[in-house]
């Protein structure tokens, strides 16, 4: 079966650093990619050049078939592949169902349709008892809910989500996991990076560990676990 | 063939002074990242200055600067501290309008006080001319140019060399790396905006026994300002003493090949057509 | 399904209260027979229309123009030109100067909005500059400094009845109203449809929004394209309305100043804020004009007659409206970055907070 997203020798260079350095996995449809590594491994310019920020300096990535190196983020999301933030970026001085809505109007031009499958996807974050207030005074649980229920309603078939746990109590992070698996329950692909080991090791089907912009590593979860190149990239972190 | 090496001169001397304006403009820029855009006017600012202590006090211009310098740099700190300080975590459009208001109220408080009569600043040397290779020059225009030689020459020295100048140059490259290293950012912004506002005023001074000073001269040089500054790509200083030459050369070469009314047209369109074909400037070394 | 919240459709209080405002003006000049009243009602309108157009740029997108002149001066030129020089009766000029205007809008967008940073703001400056400078040398078209003046505007005849002459103020007065009435109701519609959305989106987030599929430039041209033509519609009315127009009044960066001034005193990215704006600015410049401010400080004994700051104050305040100007941009952006309106929001947020916990304390 055809991969849905095909990395292929993608390099990012920024003057002379490279941050991602020849880079090759694919992703099946359906299947949570979990993107792990040190900071600064060269994961979010993976996400930047995936979806359109810049483009790769070398390589190939082909959605769907389609290789869509160049392509601005805007036509990127509209072909099907959507992204949350690191840093969270609500639209701050609109209230939490616009936001929403402002990702449901790539697929319509009615804002009456808008408005409905905004509250779908605010139902589904559980976040629809906030639909009035402005994201901007959002505490940050909420924020990364939010931004997911945005994304979602642009009707990704492939999602990215860049730490969407990070600053994250306990009970949030086991939310946004249950999210997740609901959100692949409903066909979608996802690649998660995380730094949170066990929310990847319970949600990713395959693991790609990046190491200074290289490829270190690539299997599933129990294999990444025992491989002793990427306990060592890790030094000092539990596994367990 | 004169006409052109002699325009292309002048032009070049004349773009000795336009560098100033905008490696000032540079250095704010490349520090806080405002957008300054009562530049002109602080320019504005150094040639009135600079026609009373010749008019009252009867201090040739060339040799006021060394008052203006000083008195310039502690107005442009004031209206740093007082002021811009206030809005540098604003959103950019608010910055850039507190700038254009405070350029505002310069150039009409100085209406308001000095009303709009154009004044001239004649010295005995305003008509001479020196020739140069065989080329005839204003010689005002000869002496500034030195004087902005050596301007240049003292603060390239300063950022390079010097304690301050080196703690500048790192809050121009990352503020947030700056401060963690000790610098003290909020005082750094302070003398980047002296030193833009000294450079604007003393090339004011400098161009005073040559231009007809008046309330509103300001605006026209903000905007040669911004040309040079993205022309030479914006935070860098060695761009924006080449930008600045580059349209002094352009700005002179079209008012003798087109028209004078049309040069400033010149430079306008140059600038949109950076824009659209070498927006990081001709060095390519824009910080945007 | 259960709605959210009450379903937003077109809400009839605020249209009801537009609707009797418009009425209760479209009866003004059957009772205030001043010219001068009238006048007063027409700069207001003027400076309405000038705000609201800007805001959809400035306010909504978050792209602020301090060029403005441009598409004003643009439309003020081109429809004189075209009465004065080719015959054309402004009804139907005031169509190409609007189509000039938001060409030369789209020029300016093209080029900068592709770019980050402050191009644009630079851009329309440089633009407003070299319009100016070509309207003031190119004196064959536009007789330079000299400016155009209006000999007589044609009478409008609607199927071989006459409506108007133009003779009073009163004709100028209803197209005035006609012209606020549409843009804020443009302005409404923007707001409630799906560019209204994409506008704000950009000016909170330009990232956040390119990501959510929103092409950057094509929809910031939109918003251009809209703030273009309602301002040279304000310049064409302006153009015909005061008969004379040249490079120094209507395409001066004052003027690009005024509409933003506009603007940010009512608040930024709200319908009520350019309204709020004007009804502050108009009379603050009038009574500069007249004198009246002068003559108040005379009256109330603070100022004296013959005293040298008397004099002084009355030969140039009438002058100092720009430095007026100057000075609330100031107090605005430090002390009320959000304008009037904002102010008074978070002054009534404020109140309620403080007796939300009055409340809670007295427990």
């Amino acid at each position: 079966m055809a991969p849905i997203l095909d990395i292929q020798h993608v390099s990012k260079f920024f003057g002379g650093l490279a941050a991602n350095s020849d880079v090759s996995f694919s992703m099946q449809e359906g299947m949570i990619m979990g993107l792990i590594g040190p900071n600064g491994a060269g994961k979010t310019t993976l996400f930047n050049c995936i979806t359109g920020y810049y483009p790769p300096s070398r390589g190939d990535i082909l959605f769907e078939g389609r290789r869509i190196n160049g392509l601005q983020p805007d036509r990127v999301c509209m072909l099907g592949m959507a992204r949350t933030w690191q840093k969270v970026r609500p639209l701050a001085k609109m209230t939490v169902l616009d936001n929403v809505m402002v990702g449901a109007l790539a697929r319509t031009s009615s804002l009456r349709v808008a408005r409905e499958a905004a509250a779908e996807q605010l139902r589904v974050v559980r976040l629809e008892h906030k639909a009035a207030f402005l994201a901007g005074g959002l505490p940050i649980g909420e924020r990364k809910k939010l931004e997911v229920a945005r994304v979602l309603a642009t009707r990704p078939k492939l999602l990215l989500l860049d730490e969407v746990m990070g600053g994250l109590n306990p009970a949030e992070s086991e939310e946004i996991i249950q999210l997740i698996l609901e959100i692949k329950k409903r066909g979608l692909t996802q690649m998660v990076i995380e730094h949170d080991m066990k929310a990847i090791m319970r949600i990713s089907d395959r693991i790609v560990v990046l190491n200074s912009g290289e490829k270190l590593a690539e299997g599933a979860p129990q294999e990444i676990v025992t491989n002793p190149e990427v306990v060592t990239a890790y030094l000092g972190e539990s596994l367990a | 063939m004169i006409v052109f090496f002699q325009s292309l001169l002048s032009g070049v001397l004349v773009g000795g002074v336009y560098a100033l304006i905008g490696i000032g403009l540079t250095i704010i820029f490349g520090v806080m990242r405002v957008i300054n855009f009562a530049h002109g006017d602080l320019l504005m600012v150094g040639m009135y200055l600079t026609y009373f202590l010749f008019a009252l006090l009867h201090i040739d211009p060339f040799v006021s600067i060394l008052v203006s310098i000083p008195l310039m740099f502690l107005f442009g700190a004031l209206l740093q501290k007082v002021f811009i300080n206030r809005v540098l975590g604003s959103l950019p459009q608010n910055q850039i309008l507190l700038t254009i208001g405070l350029g505002l109220i310069m150039s009409n408080t100085v209406m308001l006080l000095f009303t709009s009569d154009y004044r001239i600043l004649t010295t005995s040397y305003s008509s001479g001319s020196v020739k140069i290779w065989g080329l005839s020059v204003s010689e005002p225009l000869f002496i500034s140019f030195l004087i902005t030689a050596a301007i240049t020459a003292f603060l390239y020295w300063f950022l390079l060399k010097t304690d301050t100048g080196q703690a500048i140059r790192a809050t121009a490259q990352d503020r947030e790396a700056a401060q963690l290293m000790g610098i003290n950012v909020k005082r750094m912004s302070v003398i980047a905006f002296g030193i833009g506002a000294a450079l604007s005023g003393t090339a004011g001074a400098l161009i005073s026994p040559t231009y007809y000073i008046f309330p509103q001269v300001g605006g026209a040089f903000t905007l040669k300002a911004f040309v040079i500054v993205v022309l030479g790509g914006m935070g860098s200083i060695v761009g924006a003493t080449l930008g600045g030459i580059v349209i002094g050369a352009t700005e002179s070469l079209a008012a003798v090949y087109i028209s004078s009314g049309t040069k400033e047209l010149v430079v306008y369109v140059l600038f949109l057509l950076v824009l659209l074909f070498r927006p990081a400037g001709l060095l390519g070394k824009s910080r945007m | 399904m259960r709605a959210l919240h009450a379903p937003r459709g077109l809400a009839l209080l605020p249209l009801l209260a537009f609707l009797a405002v418009l009425l209760a003006l479209a009866l003004v000049p059957a009772f205030a027979s001043s010219p001068y009243a009238l006048h007063v009602m027409i700069l207001l309108f003027l400076s309405i229309i000038m705000g609201e157009s800007w805001n959809v740029l400035g306010g909504y997108t978050g792209q602020y123009s301090v060029g403005h002149a441009a598409f004003f001066g643009l439309g003020a030129y081109v429809t004189m030109m075209l009465m004065q020089f080719k015959q054309v009766p402004p009804w139907w000029g005031v169509w190409a100067a609007v189509a000039v205007a938001v060409g030369v809008g789209v020029f300016i967008g093209a080029i900068t909005f592709r770019l980050r940073g402050p191009y644009f703001v630079l851009a329309s400056i440089a633009v407003a500059e070299i319009i100016r400078l070509v309207a003031l040398n190119w004196k064959d078209a536009t007789n330079g400094a000299e400016g155009i003046l209006s000999t007589e505007i044609p009478p409008l005849s609607i199927g071989g009845r006459l409506i108007t002459d133009f003779g009073s103020k009163v004709p100028f007065y209803y197209a005035g109203l006609a012209l606020v009435a549409m843009t804020i109701a443009a302005n409404w519609l923007v707001q409630h449809s799906k560019l209204g959305y994409y506008f704000q989106a950009i000016r909170e987030d330009q990232d956040a929004a390119h990501s959510l599929g929103i092409h950057l430039a094509l929809y910031k041209n939109i918003a251009l394209a809209i703030s273009a033509f309602f301002t040279a519609w304000a310049g064409s009315y302006y153009a015909l309305y005061v008969g004379f127009i040249d490079p120094s009044t209507v395409l001066s960066i004052d003027i690009s100043v005024q509409i933003v001034l506009i603007c940010i005193i009512g608040g930024i990215g709200t319908i009520l804020g350019p309204v709020v704006g004007a009804l502050v600015l108009v009379p603050l410049s009038e009574a500069l004009r007249s004198n009246v401010i002068y003559e108040g400080l005379q009256q109330a004994g603070i100022v004296s007659e013959g005293s040298r700051i008397g004099s002084f104050l009355k030969e140039n305040l009438a002058h100092a409206h720009v430095l007026i100007y100057g000075i609330l941009v100031v107090i605005v952006i430090l002390y009320m970055p959000d304008g009037v309106l904002g102010f008074a929001k978070k002054m009534a947020a404020r109140r309620a907070a403080r007796r939300a916990a009055a409340a809670g304390g007295s427990r």
